[in-house]
């Protein structure tokens, strides 16, 4: 996979002054469109750097980019679109300054041509290029869907941030983006052909072997191949999506992220966490259709307050507790 | 999966530990109703009507079995013959980890601790005090990126519509939350001059010279282009 990749040694890159280990990669995602991603990740990421932060934000929503937006920026002219036709050899000539200290931006392709078909090989070389940036995180902004390109961004990140919003649509594309992703993990493991297919499989609703859930594919796996049983559940094991549930206006709302968590571990088998949430507020879409930057615009607003605890948060690995805890 | 197996323990139906208290269980209860209710959002897409209607009944089979401190005691009699002393369920199992997933046995990966962090006012505590902003003012037009590198850093800098005057440093620099304290810290530029520079009090400021230094050392802290920051405030101040 992705993550077992041999560093990229044609990268000139600086002077590395951070540990590798030191250095996180974290993404954003979330199955739906027009959910609050790109401005969680723009808010994630100035939170960081006004906190002393180095950060990258990469737009990777090679499609439908405008991360830049979020920034009050127009769309740069370099963007990763350029790196990615090799029109730039270096992915620091597509780094361009935000105005915040600490926060810069590698903007999405804005050919989308070259990004629709981005290849296996071309995902690797963005990886590690951008793990071996000379900051503290990057942070990068998923489209939507759950297609191979955005979740082996996800996959490889070290913090996977799953961001809903507390309406149906959202939660089946969260539950659907949850199993494509952990599916697409089994699978690097999965040892054999055979195993192979049956993960494939299990994304199918009608499956043959009745493979609903990863609970499921775990069990039939057993029967039939246990041998491959116990590396897929170590996969299972370490896999661990993050929520962030966005646009809360109430405490049911609120209360969604632990309902979330609760779901995904007992009907799932996947072991979730709940990271915070952010109200929905006016503030928010006012500071974005007069492309301001958020945080700054309304930096006294209760979303912006809910961010920065956010950004704490998972800065320390801390999570909700539960309503009963 | 677990819905249809055996009989299930009435601690594991709702997430608990046998240790847990008669509030653990009150909670827990009306939080998994609330889980499982018809149509629920978290587990509408997941479960079958029967299914679901399974769980709740589950539920709240364990919930009538645990909730009275008298029949919970018989349950507990009854469920484990006197053995070893069970280990109390970590947070993590309250949410039924224990009772459904397969082995998951690290806890989610802590992040390392805050990085360090730069001298300065920006530095540490979470939330930041709010800082009194003045009034929003007509929608920005949005920066322009400039189209080359840096050559002394590769990061590609911002180019102020020109001409860039004090009133514009000043604008943008406070809608990105940036105080004049802060680039002070950082650029060892008094308080006072970063003042009279946005303020475009052009009389106040230091010689040419020193203004030149100045303005460089503003520009590089925002990210802006610094040869055309400086070209267009100084062309204003000489003329
Ligand atoms: N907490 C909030 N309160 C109010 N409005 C919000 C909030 N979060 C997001 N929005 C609104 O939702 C819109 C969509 O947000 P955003 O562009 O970040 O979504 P996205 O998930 O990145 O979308 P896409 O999938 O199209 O990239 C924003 O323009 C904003 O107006
Ligand atoms: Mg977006």
């Amino acid at each position: 996979m992705t993550t077992a990749a041999p560093a990229d040694h044609t990268t000139a890159a600086a002077v590395v002054a951070v540990p590798r280990s030191r250095r996180q990669i974290w993404s954003l995602g979330g199955g739906k469109g027009g959910i609050g991603k790109s401005l969680l990740a723009a808010s994630l990421g100035y939170q960081l750097a006004r906190t002393g932060r180095r950060v990258v934000l990469v737009d990777a929503d090679l499609g439908g980019s405008n991360l830049h937006t979020c920034l009050g920026l127009e769309m740069p002219a370099l963007t990763l679109g350029d790196f990615l036709q090799r029109r730039v050899e270096q992915i620091e000539d597509v780094l361009v300054e935000t105005g915040v200290p600490g926060l810069r931006l590698v903007s999405g392709a804005s050919d989308f041509l070259a990004a629709a078909n981005i290849k296996h090989v071309q995902k690797v070389r963005i990886l590690n290029r951008l793990r071996a940036l000379d900051v503290d995180v990057v942070l990068l902004d998923l489209g939507a869907g759950s297609s191979f390109n955005i979740i082996d961004f996800f996959l490889i990140s070290d913090v996977s941030l799953l961001t809903v919003i507390p309406e149906p649509t959202s939660i089946e594309n969260s539950y659907r983006f949850i199993k494509s992703a952990l599916y697409r993990r089994l699978r690097g493991v999965a040892g054999n052909e055979a195993v192979r297919q049956l993960i494939d499989s299990a994304l199918d609703a009608k499956n043959e072997a009745g493979i609903r859930t990863p609970i499921d594919l775990l069990r039939v796996v057993a029967e039939r191949h246990p041998d491959a049983e116990e590396a897929l559940r170590r996969e299972v094991a370490a896999f661990h999506p993050r929520f962030v549930v966005n646009q809360v206006r109430d405490e049911a709302d609120q209360r969604v992220g632990h309902q979330l968590v609760a779901a995904c571990a007992r009907h799932l088998g996947v072991r979730a966490s709940y990271a915070g949430y952010v109200p929905y507020e006016d503030a928010v879409w006012r500071a974005v259709r007069r492309r301001r930057l958020f945080m700054a615009d309304a930096a006294e607003s209760r979303a912006a307050d809910h961010i920065r605890r956010l950004t704490g948060a998972l800065l320390q690995g801390e999570t909700l507790p539960l309503p009963w805890a | 999966m677990g819905l249809s197996g055996p009989p299930s323990d009435h601690y594991e139906a709702l997430g608990l530990g046998p240790g847990a208290t008669q509030d653990e269980i009150e909670r827990a209860f009306r939080f998994l109703e609330g889980l499982y209710a018809e149509g629920a959002l978290a587990t509408y897409s997941l479960l079958e009507p029967d299914e679901a209607s399974e769980a709740r009944a589950r539920v709240r089979a364990a919930y009538e079995a645990l909730a009275d401190p008298v029949r919970r005691q018989a349950y507990d009699a009854e469920r484990r013959p006197p053995a070893g002393p069970e280990t109390a369920p970590g947070p993590d199992d309250v949410a039924g980890v224990a009772a459904a997933a397969p082995a998951v046995e690290d806890a989610p990966q802590a992040i390392p601790p805050a990085l360090p962090v730069p001298a300065g006012p920006v530095a540490g505590a979470l939330p930041e005090p709010p800082v009194p902003r003045p009034a929003p003012a007509a929608p920005a037009a949005p920066l322009h990126v400039a189209s080359h590198a840096h050559p002394r850093d590769r990061v590609v800098p911002l180019l102020l519509p020109e001409p860039v005057t004090g009133p514009t440093l000043r604008r943008f620099r406070e809608e990105r939350g940036v105080t004049l304290a802060e680039i002070s810290t950082r650029t060892k530029i008094g308080v006072r001059f970063l003042e009279y520079l946005e303020a475009d009090r052009h009389s106040d400021l230091p010689a040419l010279v020193y203004l030149k230094g100045f303005l460089a050392e503003y520009a590089r802290c925002l990210g802006l282009d610094v040869k055309r920051t400086v070209d267009s405030y100084l062309s204003r101040v000489r003329s």
